[in-house]
């Protein structure tokens, strides 16, 4: 017994450490790895989720563009048609600023919305340019807390070192303007209605 | 209204439903909602086998109480609870995985390290900055980053969330059956009169909290300028405590009448039928549902000016604001309702309409547009493969 202990106090014990520690340090950057692919895949799924929300945005803002009277509507359609492309077509920040601006002029009149709503199937297009927007800026949401998370571990000093993320592009936030016009804002229905 | 495909939807409540709780009633109400709507939902929560259950909750196995956030909880942890969520995940093949609180240790815990895919999570609760949670964090972080979608029930929640764990929510408020509470009928025996006007209070009677030991102390200077006033206070609890202010005033104390705990449709008709609730909490509270039914059921509100009242009452738009555990401003209050009933009665239509927008008609549909939002191109939730070297040797996709 005594024999054994003074073996492992010697070369035996540095040998016996040197494998333990590689072996912990192997499996810590494994679980790193395994984490930032993760964490890339969330930031791919959803991406792609906000590209294909921004394209719904964009033809229905298209289709609304046709109802409304000319400079706005003209404004709108121009801003609109230059986003409706191929859903995985990456994001244009700057067309995406510039529709959400002609979104905000076209509608910036709170008693022409009403005029407008006043035609039920042109209300419920604009119902419908409320929701791509609200689903536009949940996307949006969603993908940059995932670039935020994924950015944070990128930056990890181990991470870099061992190089975990291999030739990946650092995930970038989408920085656009997706305030929704004021005069579209969600009313609550006039009677105790079912919305 | 919902252009949503039909989704299969697990969620997971942290408490049992043996006990009720505002996050259990939340997920009831909106697992009801979305099975109204053509989804596909199961509940997993924690329960004593002898509790009755309606057929879309299924039991994770026993509770065990647990001191958390100053009340007490009864929650599932540990590798039983833990092999049970694996084996309903694997049962399902949910779409995706709703979870709530996931920041105290849970079954929603759990389930959000059990499982991959499109994960949400909901938070309820609204707390300062804690050091416990400041050193755990480390810990649950791997966890969190799985979130695809995380939701606040308030703006005070979404503070706590931003706080703590880093990253952003979007926020959704709790929801509440505005009709059922609109539509309930008055009961003549809470009727207030001219001469005896009501009031209601609602909420444990021994939760410092929920601010009972406030509105009665506030009771005898309401009593002077309307000595014929009536609260009516309903909820469970000790209520020794919070009348002891009272023990030198008689009148105060007979103005008092426990209805004890009543269930909801009496709840109702209890907001229905009185001439303003009273919401005189002192904290702890993130979204105010309370304040929301009193509303829905058109009664005037007058609570104290806590942030998330705040918001509710927009700034005092829709009700009356009283600083928080001031007992002579809440009394003032009071009688600047009953001294102007008509004021009050267009404060509450007011409201009455502006409440429309908890409804889970349309809390719901936020709720749906998140999960298509994570779901939308993603795979279905599966079980989470072990992080680490043996994950690593698994062929790589993509």
């Amino acid at each position: 017994m005594d024999h054994a202990l003074e073996r492992l106090d010697g070369t035996w014990g540095v040998v016996l450490l040197t494998v333990l520690l590689l072996l912990v340090v192997g499996w810590y950057l494994s679980y790193l790895a395994a984490r930032l692919d993760r964490l890339h895949h969330r930031v791919e799924t959803s991406r792609a989720a906000l590209e294909t929300r921004l394209a719904r945005r964009a033809a229905v803002a298209l289709e609304v563009s046709r109802q409304l009277a000319p400079p706005a509507g003209e404004q709108l359609r121009l801003a609109a048609s230059r986003m409706v492309r191929a859903p995985d077509a990456p994001v244009s920040e700057a067309g995406e600023n510039l529709l959400a601006r002609a979104l905000h002029q076209a509608f910036a009149d709170q008693k022409q919305v009403t005029r407008l709503r006043a035609d039920p199937a042109t209300g419920e297009l604009l119902d419908e340019l409320v929701l791509a927007g609200e689903r536009v800026q949940l996307a949006r949401r969603f993908h940059n807390d995932a670039v935020a998370h994924a950015q944070r571990m990128r930056r990890k000093k181990v991470v870099r070192w061992a190089k975990l993320a291999g030739t990946a592009q650092m995930p970038q936030m989408v920085e656009i303007d997706d305030s929704q016009p004021e005069s579209l804002a969600w009313q609550p229905p006039p009677q105790g209605g079912i919305a | 209204m919902s252009d949503v495909r039909p989704l299969r939807i697990g969620m997971v409540s942290p408490y049992s439903f043996h006990v009720p709780g505002g996050v259990q009633f939340h997920i009831r109400d909106v697992a009801e909602h979305l099975l109204g709507m053509g989804h596909h939902v199961s509940v997993l929560a924690p329960s004593d086998d002898d509790t009755e259950l309606p057929s879309y909750i299924e039991s994770a196995g026993r509770a065990v109480p647990l001191p958390y956030n100053g009340s007490v909880a009864r929650i599932s942890f540990g590798p039983v609870a833990s092999s049970r969520v694996k084996r309903w995940l694997a049962e399902n093949d949910f779409d995706v995985l709703h979870v709530h609180e996931p920041s105290s240790p849970s079954l929603s815990m759990l389930a959000m390290w059990a499982a991959t895919g499109p994960i949400v999570a909901t938070f309820h609760t609204s707390n300062p900055r804690s050091r416990a949670m400041s050193a755990a964090y480390p810990l649950l972080r791997p966890g969190f980053e799985k979130l695809s979608a995380r939701i606040a029930v308030s703006e005070d929640a979404r503070r706590t969330v931003v706080d703590h764990l880093g990253g952003d929510a979007v926020v959704i408020p709790n929801g509440v059956f505005v009709d059922r509470f609109a539509a309930a009928s008055p009961r003549a025996q809470w009727q207030g009169t001219t001469e005896r006007p009501t009031l209601a209070f609602l909420g444990r009677l021994d939760e410092p909290r929920k601010g009972l030991q406030v509105l009665t102390a506030a009771l005898p200077e309401v009593l002077r300028a309307h000595p014929g006033v009536r609260l009516l206070v309903l909820g469970r609890g000790d209520a020794e405590e919070a009348l002891a202010v009272l023990r030198d005033e008689p009148a105060a104390r007979e103005a008092i009448e426990l209805l004890g705990p009543l269930d909801d449709d009496a709840k109702a008709s209890l907001l229905r039928s009185v001439d303003a609730y009273v919401g005189p909490h002192t904290g702890g509270e993130s979204f105010g549902i309370v304040l929301v039914e009193a509303m829905s059921a058109g009664a005037p509100v007058i609570a104290s000016d806590l942030g998330a009242f705040r918001r509710v009452l927009d700034d005092g738009e829709l009700g009356l604001l009283t600083r928080t555990g001031d007992a002579p401003a809440l009394a003032e209050a009071v009688r600047a309702v009953l001294d102007d009933p008509a004021a009050a009665r267009a404060r509450a239509q007011r409201a009455a309409v502006g409440v429309r927008r908890y409804d889970w008609s349309r809390v719901a549909a936020q709720i749906l547009d998140v999960y298509d939002t994570v779901t939308l191109g993603a795979d279905k939730v599966g079980e989470d493969p072990r992080l680490g070297l043996l994950a690593r040797w698994r062929p790589k996709v993509s």
